[in-house]
């Protein structure tokens, strides 16, 4: 009786987010087969913990999950993936390039659907995450920081690192490192 | 001309993250700074691309049919879309159906209730929130025409995210959002203006199917609602029926472009 009540308010509550649960998978996972089973496992897997759920913010809970999730199948099936990032302690140069020499605005006018995306998809999980958890979910610093489980101004640098990354690779003429770094992914052998 | 504002703070002040000291400072910072602007721009546009740009992918129905059937309820959809195990599942779901029916009819004469009575009842509660919003001085709670400044307001402070746009209607303006309590829940109100008339859109999350918008009056006031992808939509002005049904179908176009 509880359980199926509580199975209840679970499907109730987490329905309403299951696109962006989907969303985060299939960005962080890369195709569409996977993203569901992931979801779906993070769904199970929530609804199991939902007992001890006492906050108010079902969201960020849920995809904090369904985060978890995906990096357990990106630790199974993609470990070249979640190589430690050279997070550094300046953050920002990289953020700080874009703005150096100023012809960006027009160039990114031109950049097509198939760009941008192919752009994200090239970025390094831990910044593809905030920048897919920012502009895609609209969600807030203090929520990406939950999420992501990192402090605040990690979530900061993060973010500025993964738009300095966007702003060079949607720059034509530039070197296209991005597309270069998800093709090292896969093959995962670093040069 | 020297000023220490990093590029973090750039993109904290895009994104409306910057405590108050530090926007202060940016904001005097920019009023002198050509250059600084001229980040922000760069910032802003880079945003506004990816945020265009990039593919959202939302749940597949099947997906979204498994996941509501871990909670009981039965997956209609998927038991319709099968017409091949019908006569196998023909006879629970008569008794299922006669079950369903007995304990609907149970409830209404225990509660005195028909579906159509809450609709009524809700339509008073949007009613009377809109016309408490109006009167008094407080409309909004985020008063802000950027979807993008609404949205995350609203949804840090909602257990759910409500669908925000900016109307692409002449003479109407978006005035901002505030976070209202209808339904015995707090819910987003979107709050728009034609021609000096206040339009209130109450959204909030539902499990129901899409119903289609319909129109109704009441002492003066204009109400569309219904709902759709989830949602429950009750647009409520004293705006007249045929104004309000553009300005209502203004909006529901700008989310099936979505």
């Amino acid at each position: 009786m509880t359980d199926a009540d509580n199975r209840r308010r679970f499907a109730a509550l987490a329905v309403p987010h299951l696109d962006a649960a989907y969303n985060l998978a299939r960005w962080l996972t890369r195709n569409d087969h996977d993203a569901e089973d992931v979801v779906q496992e993070a769904c199970l897997r929530a609804m199991r913990h939902f007992a001890g759920f006492r906050g108010d913010q079902v969201r960020p809970w849920l995809l904090q999950i369904v985060r978890h999730t995906c990096y357990s199948w990106l630790k199974e099936n993609r470990p070249a993936e979640i190589v430690a990032l050279d997070e550094g302690d300046e953050p920002w140069r990289e953020g700080m390039a874009p703005f150096a020499d100023e012809p960006p605005q027009l160039a990114q006018r031109k950049a097509d659907r198939a760009q941008i995306n192919q752009a994200i998809a090239g970025l390094p999980v831990a910044y593809r995450e905030v920048l897919v958890l920012r502009e895609l979910e609209d969600l807030s610093y203090k929520d990406i920081a939950r999420i992501t489980d990192v402090p605040l101004g990690t979530v900061m640098s993060r973010l500025s690192r993964a738009r300095g990354l966007m702003q060079q690779a949607l720059t034509p003429g530039a070197r296209p490192p991005l597309r270069s770094v998800s093709r090292l992914n896969r093959g995962g052998e670093p040069s | 001309m020297k000023h220490n504002i990093t590029p973090l703070q750039v993109h904290a002040f895009v994104d409306g993250e910057l405590d108050l000291t530090p926007q202060l400072e940016m904001e005097a910072q920019l009023a002198q700074d050509a250059a600084l602007r001229a980040q922000v721009q760069s910032a802003q546009s880079l945003r506004d691309t990816v945020r265009d740009g990039a593919d959202y992918h939302a749940a597949p129905a099947a997906l979204r049919s498994r996941i509501q059937a871990l909670g009981g309820t039965p997956p209609q959809k998927a038991a319709a879309a099968a017409p091949g195990q019908r006569w196998f599942a023909w006879r629970p779901m008569g008794l299922a159906l006669a079950a369903l029916g007995l304990l609907v009819w149970g409830l209404t004469l225990s509660l005195g209730l028909w579906p159509s009575s809450h609709d009524e009842r809700l339509m008073q509660e949007a009613i009377a929130s809109h016309a408490r919003a109006t009167l008094g001085q407080r409309l909004v709670d985020v008063a802000s025409s950027d979807q993008h400044t609404v949205k995350p307001w609203l949804s840090s402070r909602l257990d759910y995210s409500p669908p925000v746009h900016e109307p692409r209607l002449p003479g109407v303006v978006f005035l901002g959002g505030r976070v209202d309590y209808l339904d015995g829940r707090p819910v987003a109100a979107l709050v728009y203006k034609q021609h000096e008339h206040i339009v209130d859109v109450f959204v909030w999350p539902t499990l129901g199917a899409d119903t289609p918008m319909r129109a109704l009056s009441y002492r003066g006031f204009n109400v569309h609602h219904g709902s759709r992808a989830g949602m429950n939509y009750w647009v409520v002005s004293d705006l007249n029926p045929g104004e309000l049904a553009v300005l209502a179908q203004s909006l529901q176009i700008a989310e099936l472009a979505r």
